[in-house]
């Protein structure tokens, strides 16, 4: 296995690349980014790829938009990226196996399930990857 | 639009989920066109329906007539659109020069004339991927997860909704229009359609003529195969049907639309009478061609494939058999030969 992290972090010694929410929006109206950026980095600060977004208010249909970039969500966990909990409830959410497979039923602060890695899948769904 | 879809599809067979029911139409497409050529007019009993398949809009011999029957009115084609007002370039050019300028602007009439397609209505996406009780009750809203990788054709995205009750389900055909113009915006494109689309401002519209207007609206904002695009289609056709008003779309890129869902509900009566009275007997020929291609098993493609006939003798077959106005048509007919002997006698 060749360890790209320690590659990728040559000159950021003991951290580790993250897949977080970083917080944008006005007083009262949050939005988020879904963002691969380095872990000792501000919340907010510079990030080296933006992923994706996710809205948390819901929008006249009654629905809360998320949007995600597969392709290079898989290269940052492919380099040894770590999600945090809210951004592996998300994926896990849409069905995207991304998560471990040891990854099954860590409940969450309000109680809530997290999707079981052990499903049955159809034959077709070109997102996951069963590991 | 249709053929680069479906090159793109075939070629990435992996991702073929959404594409599954669009793959077929394509590639039933093709079949037909090869039975078409396969069999050259062996027409003497209706019964082999099979070896008769009508032609589809997408044909090229179609859309040869089609774009011939259209008319190049440069004039027309090139008319002002409402824009900045700049001042006029003026230049001066030879002759040689002035006829290369004159021959762009012919190529560049051509491309703005290329017609939209027309394709078979979508079926609705009802695809359920998942059913997980436990998440049921977690939240009251709807989460809409659309894939943003940068290269993928919109048609094979996923966009996927995960509803309160726990159902993952595939996103229907309007929440994939709406996401995308949210994540992928088209210039013009609103989320919501306008209030213009609606029954009474469509009738305001046709009261001022501006069906050209509607239609190029339309074209902007609905994907060419949804329902309200041809809700919005069928209701302008009917309408200029109704008033006679052909010339209104004709030499835009719109008529051919308008040609070809003439023939398939089979009233082509009132444009013929309206060509024969502009003096487009050509045009009118090739529409009567473009008709007995369409519906190979009527009465007058019979009669026409038995006597090989070509020109005017095609428009009198149409006349005698299937036509609902046959008077107006043969008295055009009689003029126009009596002015072609005066002419060249």
């Amino acid at each position: 296995i060749v360890h790209y992290t320690s590659l990728l972090l040559r000159k950021y010694h003991g951290g580790h690349v993250a897949i977080r929410l970083a917080l944008g929006g006005a007083t009262n109206r949050p939005f988020y980014r879904i963002v691969a950026a380095y872990n000792k980095r501000s919340r907010d600060g510079k990030y080296i790829e933006q992923l994706g977004s996710y809205d948390p208010l819901p929008n006249i249909y009654n629905e809360k938009l998320v949007s995600f970039n597969f392709d290079r969500i898989k290269y940052w966990m492919g380099c040894g990226a770590h999600p945090t909990k809210p951004v592996a409830k998300l994926l896990g959410e849409c069905w995207s196996f991304v998560l471990k497979p040891y990854m099954n039923r860590i409940s969450f602060s309000g109680g809530q399930m997290w999707t079981q890695t052990g499903i049955k899948l159809p034959e077709d769904h070109g997102v996951q990857e069963k590991q | 639009m249709a053929a680069r879809c479906a090159g793109r599809a075939l070629s990435r067979a992996a991702r073929s989920v959404i594409n599954a029911e669009y793959n077929r139409a394509a590639r039933s497409q093709t079949v037909q066109r090869l039975t078409c050529t396969a069999a050259p007019g062996s027409s003497s009993s209706g019964q082999d329906a099979d070896r008769l398949k009508a032609v589809q809009f997408a044909d090229a011999e179609v859309q040869d007539i089609l774009n011939r029957i259209t008319g190049l009115d440069l004039n027309k084609v090139f008319q002002p659109v409402k824009q900045e007002l700049k001042p006029p370039k003026y230049r001066l050019l030879t002759d040689t020069q002035l006829e290369e300028a004159a021959h762009k602007a012919g190529t560049q009439a051509k491309k703005l004339l290329k017609m939209p397609p027309v394709l078979p209505e979508r079926k609705p996406i009802e695809e359920v991927l998942c059913e997980d009780k436990m998440l049921e009750g977690m939240d009251k809203a709807k989460y809409v997860f659309t894939d943003i990788t940068y290269n993928i054709p919109h048609r094979e995205r996923f966009i996927v909704v995960r509803e309160p009750s726990g159902t993952l389900r595939k996103a229907s055909w309007e929440e994939r229009d709406r996401l995308l113009q949210v994540y992928f915006p088209k210039n013009e494109r609103k989320l919501t359609p306008p209030p213009m689309f609606k029954e009474e401002n469509l009738k305001v519209m046709f009261g001022q003529n501006r069906h050209h207007a509607v239609l190029n609206y339309c074209l902007v904002q609905f994907e060419p195969d949804s329902a309200e695009f041809k809700r919005v289609h069928a209701l302008t056709y009917e309408d200029i049907e109704k008033n006679g008003k052909y010339n209104l779309l004709w030499s835009t890129r719109l008529f051919g639309g308008l040609v070809w869902h003439l023939i398939s509900s089979q009233r082509i009566d009132g444009l013929l009478s309206d060509m024969l009275q502009r003096d487009r007997v050509h045009d009118a020929e090739s529409l009567v061609h473009l008709f007995n291609l369409a519906h190979p098993q009527s009465d007058s493609a019979l009669q026409a494939q038995q006597q090989q006939a070509s020109g005017l003798e095609l428009l009198k077959i149409y006349a005698d058999c299937e036509c609902q106005r046959p008077g107006f048509i043969k008295l055009a007919l009689q003029v126009y030969e009596q002015t072609k002997t005066q002419s060249s006698a």
